[in-house]
């Protein structure tokens, strides 16, 4: 005997017919008074299951630190120090009248970093540049992940007290990205702390394969540079120096060689890592017309400036890879990308410089892990 | 040390020493304060000093 669909919803006015419509109706207009609520838990369950993998990210940047130290020999009280570190905070300058903001972020970002970097050496007086940078990275990704955790936080507790369901489900779109940035920073931990390469670290890579055999000199702060004899012209390579963990101010390089150096080049070529977009693969290279360097825009706005006053070409060669990639220990793929780029620097040496022309070449980049 | 997050891959660091002469390269574990430009071991090969030219992680294969 087949059993029919039609048992389960009998049509009758028997007993089962009015609990089953009992259960509906009681479950629709649960829906129509409650559903709201419901959701606003929902989301709220998956956002502090969320929460909590960002608070366990930042516990252990703050250990990693504490160890750190630890075997640095450091006797002072670690975790009030490293908090005043993580907390510390820059107030961007007011931009109602942007004549002359980069200058005032530049200054402001210099106090900082001078500020940082003292703090950091009357810890570990006696340790290398290596060691201060080091630490200085990890208190640099510990403080990024005090923020996320601050702000998901702030959001999760303002969508709980209010149950506004539409800001819950704004940080709940967000989340995915947000986790995914985390954990870039949590991987980025392990490479730091054994002063390995990163992703970003491939323009310095660049920059230092040119250098190889050649002197180097100081030119900016943690900012090297040297002259190279290539394909009979006179290539002035800039890099930040390795293989500490610095960017460098390469803005201020170019600045230098050519306002204080008299150096008229032919073109400026820079070497960065740039983000890529999901289906793109890592270590592509492209190359293309303009300034290629991140952060706030200091240095790019000065290279910017003094190219375009004095009429040089600037070229941009960039090496593609995701935001994890870029900040964890580097990979084979983005090695491989080195002979693809010296083969770029080559084909716009011979093709848009003559012999006997200056050319600057910029490894942007974070040169932790690498030398020169 | 554990993952904080699922599906994380195991990786092991490898330090590449390449010489610039007979550009042998040889393959072996990363060690602290390797860095990329360090000068090496020297070659088997020609004797020459060799130079750190890459350091990448490699997925673990179980």
């Amino acid at each position: 005997m087949g059993i029919s669909i039609f048992q389960f919803f009998p049509t009758d006015n028997s007993s089962i017919q009015q609990i089953l419509s009992l259960i509906f109706y009681a479950i629709f207009f649960f829906y129509l008074f409650f559903g709201q609520q419901l959701q606003v838990q929902r989301i709220l369950l998956s956002i502090s299951g969320a929460l909590n993998k960002i608070k366990d990210a930042q516990d252990r940047s703050r250990r990693e630190i504490i160890d750190f130290l630890q075997k640095n020999d450091y006797k002072g009280d670690a975790i009030s120090h490293i908090n005043t570190l993580i907390e510390y905070f820059t107030i961007s300058p007011v931009d109602l009248d942007p004549t002359g903001l980069v200058k005032k972020i530049e200054h402001i970002l210099s106090v900082r970093d001078e500020r940082i970097r003292g703090e950091v050496r009357s810890m570990l007086p006696e340790k290398d540049a290596l060691t201060i940078s080091i630490l200085e990275n990890l208190l640099e990704i510990a403080a990024a992940l005090n923020v996320y955790y601050k702000v998901v936080r702030h959001y999760y507790l303002i969508g709980k007290k209010t149950s506004n369901l539409y800001l819950l489900m704004q940080l709940q779109m967000v989340l995915p990205d947000l986790l995914r940035e985390v954990e870039a920073l949590v991987s980025a931990i392990e490479p730091i702390k054994n002063a390995q390469p990163i992703g970003d670290g491939i323009g310095p890579m660049v920059a230092g394969r040119l250098l190889l055999n050649s002197e180097k000199k100081q030119i900016a702060r943690d900012t090297i540079f040297g002259e190279v004899n290539y394909k009979n012209r006179v290539l002035y390579v800039i890099k930040a120096e390795g293989p500490a963990g610095n960017v460098g101010q390469p803005g201020n390089a170019i600045e230098y060689l050519i306002s204080n150096y008299g150096l008229k080049p032919a073109a400026i070529i820079m070497i960065d890592a740039a983000l890529k977009l999901e289906g793109e693969a890592t270590g592509e290279v492209a190359e293309g017309a303009g300034a290629a360097i991140g952060g706030i825009g200091v240095d790019k706005y000065k290279i910017e400036e003094i190219a375009s006053k004095n009429n040089i070409p600037l070229y941009a060669i960039i090496i593609k890879e995701s935001i994890v990639e870029a900040i964890t220990c580097m990979t084979k793929e983005i090695v491989e990308a080195i002979p693809k780029v010296l083969n770029r620097i080559d084909y716009l040496l011979e093709n848009r410089t003559k012999e006997g022309d200056s050319v600057i070449v910029v490894g942007v980049g974070n040169s932790i892990g690498v030398g020169q | 040390m554990a993952n904080l997050f699922k599906g994380q891959k195991q990786f092991k660091v490898v330090t590449i020493e390449e010489c610039l002469s007979c550009k042998l390269k040889m393959k072996r574990p990363f060690k602290i304060n390797d860095y990329v430009y360090k000068e090496g071991e020297m070659c088997q090969k020609c004797g020459t000093k060799m130079i750190i030219s890459a350091i990448y992680k490699e997925e673990l294969k179980y």
